[in-house]
C-alpha cells in the first residue's frame, strides 16, 4: 500500500500519458480506467459531461418567471381535473373512437420530438427532421451507413430514430396518459418502402426497467400515395435492452405513464430513407377483438 | 395449481393468527403472514405493473408491520406486559396510530392503495380491499379505548375527503374502488374510539358490499369505464344488481349502505361532535358523485348515446 502511494506521488510529478502508463502497469485492475457501463449514450442526451450543478443558473426573475408558468400550469391542470378525465368531459371520454395525438403543423410540434442516429456510438448515419411541404406534414430523412464504429465493442451498426419526448406536467411532474380506450395505434405515412420499427416506452416506476421497449413493425410502400397504417396494440411485443423476452405480456395502456413513441429505421441496408409523417392517432377498432397476439400461458412448465 | 391453495391457506392463518392473538407479537406475527401470502398472488401475471404493484405493497406493509412491532415493543419496555388491550404508554399508542393507519390505507397514508389495486387483478383486489383490512381492524377494535381520538378524527376526515375527491376523475373501476375504500375507512375509524360495535357493522357491511361489486366487476371483466357501458346488452339483471350494489356503497337511505352512516352519525352527534358528522357526510357526498357516474355509465345510458333515449 505504501509503494502505490509512492508510485502515485512519483507518477504525480510526470506528464499526462506518463502518469497514466505507469498507473496502470502497476497497479493494473485497481485502478481500472474502464468504465463500469457501456459507452451507449440515450439519444437526446447531452454530448458533453456537464455536470448538474453546473447548469444552474441563479438569476432571481428567471425564478420568478419559471415559478409563474409553473403556477399557471397547475391552473390549468385543476381546471381539466374539474371538467373531467383527461381534461375532456366525461361524455367524450365514454363516446370517443379516435384521438389525435401528435400532429406536424408547426415547429413547435417538431420540438416534440428528439431524432438520434447512430453518431452517438459513432457511426456515420445522418438523420435529420423538418416540415414537409405547406406545413402539412413532417419530413425524417436522412442516411443510414452500417459501416460498424471501431471501438472494439460494437458489432452492429445503422440506425436512425425519432422519439416523443415525455409530457412533463406542472413543476416537471411526469404527466400521465390514459389510453385505454383505444386497441389501435393509427399512423398516416408517406414512406419510402422501407420497414420501420414502432416503439413505445412506458415509464416504470419503482423498478429498474428503464429498458423495456414494446415493438411493432411497420412497412411503408414507396408510393407518391399517403397510406394509413394501423397497429393494434395487442401485437407489440415486449423486449428489454433489444432482446425479445420469452415471457411476453400486453402493454397496459391504461396508465400508460409517461409514454414515448418512437420510430426507428434499422434494416441494415445503407442508403438513404425518408418518412413523411402527417398525423399520429388513436383508434378504437371495435372489430378488433384479440387481446394479445402471443402465447401467455406457461410455455416451460416443470413436468 | 398447489401454490392457490397454499397462498390462501396462508392468508387465512394469518387472519385467524391476528384476530384471536392476545399477545403483540402473535399478532404481529400474523400480519407478517398476511403480507407475505398476498404478494404472490399480486404479481401472479408477471406484468411489470403487477411487481411494481406488489413492490409497492410490500414496502408499505412491511414499514408498518414494523412500527406496530416496534410501538408494542416500546409498551413492554415502560409497561413490562405484551397484552393487546393494555396498551398504555402514549407514544407507543401515537406510533400504533400511524401503523395501523399505513397497514389499512387511511390517509395521510393512503397513497399505495389505488396503485397496488390497479396492478392486480380484480380477485386479487378483493382479497386486498376486504381480507387484508380484516386484521388491522381487529386490532383497531382491540385497542379503541387507547387510542388518541383526535387523531384518528382527523384522518378519517382527511380519508374521507381524499377518497372523495381523487375519485373524482378515474376511469379505472379499480381505482375507484380503492377510494371507495378509503372513504369507508374514514367512516370506519371516525367512531372507533367512541363505540366500536359500530366500526365492526360498518367493516362487515362494507365488506358485503365490496365482494358484491368486485365480483359483479369480474363477471363482466370491467377494467375500466368504458367496458361498464356495453354490460347492459350483456348481462342486463346483473347490470341492475351493479347499480343497486354501487349506490348503497354510496350510502342512499332504502339500501343497507345507508345503515352504518346513519348510526355513526347518531353517534356522533350524542357524543357532541356534530360538526365532525357534518363535515362527514358532506365529504361522501363527493363519493357520491363518482359512484352516480359509475352507476351512469353502466346502467342509466344506452350506449353509444349517453342518455337513456335514442337521440335524432
Amino acid at each position: 500500500m505504501a509503494l502505490a502511494v509512492m508510485l502515485l506521488n512519483g507518477a504525480s510529478f510526470h506528464g499526462g500519458c506518463c502518469r497514466h502508463k505507469g498507473l496502470l502497469s502497476l497497479l493494473g485492475p485497481l485502478l481500472s480506467n474502464s468504465k463500469l457501463y457501456s459507452s451507449y449514450r440515450r439519444p437526446g442526451a447531452e454530448t458533453k459531461k456537464k455536470l448538474s450543478w453546473q447548469n444552474a443558473d441563479f438569476s432571481f426573475k428567471k425564478g420568478i418567471d419559471h415559478l409563474k408558468t409553473q403556477l399557471s400550469l397547475l391552473k390549468k391542470e385543476t381546471q381539466d381535473y374539474l371538467q373531467g378525465p383527461g381534461g375532456h368531459p366525461l361524455s367524450q371520454h365514454l363516446l370517443e373512437q379516435t384521438r389525435v395525438l401528435w400532429q406536424f403543423r408547426s415547429q413547435e410540434d417538431l420540438n416534440k420530438w428528439v431524432i438520434s442516429s447512430d453518431e452517438e456510438i459513432g457511426g456515420k448515419s445522418k438523420v435529420y427532421i423538418k416540415l414537409g411541404r405547406n406545413n402539412q406534414a413532417a419530413l425524417l430523412y436522412g442516411t443510414l451507413n452500417t459501416e460498424v464504429p471501431r471501438d472494439g465493442e460494437t458489432k452492429y451498426s445503422g440506425y436512425c430514430s425519432m422519439r416523443s419526448r415525455p409530457v412533463v406536467g406542472s413543476f416537471n411532474r411526469k404527466k400521465y396518459y390514459d389510453w385505454s380506450n383505444f386497441n389501435t395505434l393509427y399512423i398516416r405515412v408517406r414512406g419510402d418502402g422501407r420497414p420501420w420499427m414502432v416503439n413505445i416506452y412506458t415509464d416504470p416506476y419503482f423498478s429498474h426497467q428503464k429498458d423495456d421497449l414494446y415493438s411493432y413493425f411497420m412497412f411503408t410502400r414507396g408510393g407518391p400515395y399517403w397510406e394509413e397504417i394501423k397497429i393494434p396494440f395487442s401485437k407489440f411485443f415486449f423486449s428489454s435492452r433489444g432482446r425479445v423476452q420469452d415471457n411476453q405480456h400486453p402493454v397496459w395502456l391504461d396508465k400508460a405513464s409517461f409514454l414515448t413513441l418512437g420510430f426507428t429505421i434499422g434494416d441494415k441496408v445503407d442508403g438513404p430513407f425518408q418518412l413523411e409523417i402527417d398525423f399520429i392517432g388513436l383508434l378504437n377498432d371495435r372489430a378488433h377483438r384479440e387481446e394479445f397476439a402471443y402465447e401467455i400461458y406457461d410455455k416451460n412448465t416443470p413436468v | 395449481p398447489q401454490a392457490k391453495l397454499i397462498f390462501t391457506l396462508s392468508l387465512l392463518l394469518g387472519t385467524t393468527i391476528t384476530i384471536s392473538s392476545n399477545h403483540w407479537v402473535m399478532a404481529w406475527a400474523g400480519l407478517e403472514i398476511n403480507t407475505l401470502a398476498i404478494l404472490p398472488l399480486i404479481s401472479k401475471s408477471h406484468h411489470p405493473r403487477a411487481i411494481e404493484a406488489a413492490t409497492k405493497y410490500f414496502l408499505t406493509q412491511a414499514t408498518a408491520s414494523a412500527l406496530v412491532l416496534f410501538s408494542s415493543m416500546n409498551n413492554a419496555w415502560y409497561t413490562g406486559q405484551w397484552d393487546i388491550t393494555q396498551l398504555t404508554h402514549p407514544m407507543s399508542c401515537l406510533i400504533l396510530t400511524s401503523a395501523l393507519a399505513m397497514k389499512l390505507g387511511l390517509a395521510p397514508f393512503h397513497f399505495w392503495f389505488p396503485e397496488v389495486l390497479q396492478g392486480s387483478s380484480l380477485t386479487t383486489g378483493l382479497l386486498l380491499s376486504t381480507a387484508m383490512k380484516f386484521p388491522p381492524i381487529t386490532l383497531l377494535y382491540m385497542t379503541s379505548h387507547s387510542l388518541n381520538p383526535t387523531i384518528l378524527t382527523y384522518m378519517a376526515i382527511i380519508s374521507t375527503a381524499l377518497g372523495g375527491w381523487m375519485g373524482l376523475n378515474q376511469t379505472q373501476t379499480r381505482k375507484i374502488l380503492a377510494f371507495s375504500s378509503i372513504t369507508h375507512l374514514g367512516w370506519m375509524t371516525i367512531i372507533v374510539s367512541y363505540s366500536p360495535k359500530l366500526t365492526l357493522l360498518n367493516f362487515y357491511l362494507y365488506i358485503l358490499m365490496t365482494t358484491a361489486t368486485f365480483l359483479a366487476l369480474n363477471t363482466i371483466k370491467a377494467t375500466k369505464l368504458s367496458t361498464l357501458m356495453t354490460t347492459w346488452a350483456k348481462t342486463p339483471s346483473l347490470n341492475a344488481m351493479l347499480l343497486l350494489t354501487l349506490l348503497s356503497l354510496a350510502g342512499l337511505p332504502p339500501l343497507t349502505g345507508f345503515l352504518p352512516k346513519w348510526l355513526i352519525i347518531q353517534e356522533l352527534t350524542k357524543q357532541d361532535m356534530s360538526l365532525a358528522a357534518t363535515t362527514i357526510s358532506l365529504l361522501s357526498l363527493l363519493g357520491l358523485f363518482f359512484y352516480l357516474r359509475l352507476a351512469y355509465c353502466a346502467t342509466i345510458t344506452l350506449p353509444p348515446h349517453t342518455t337513456n333515449h335514442m337521440k335524432q
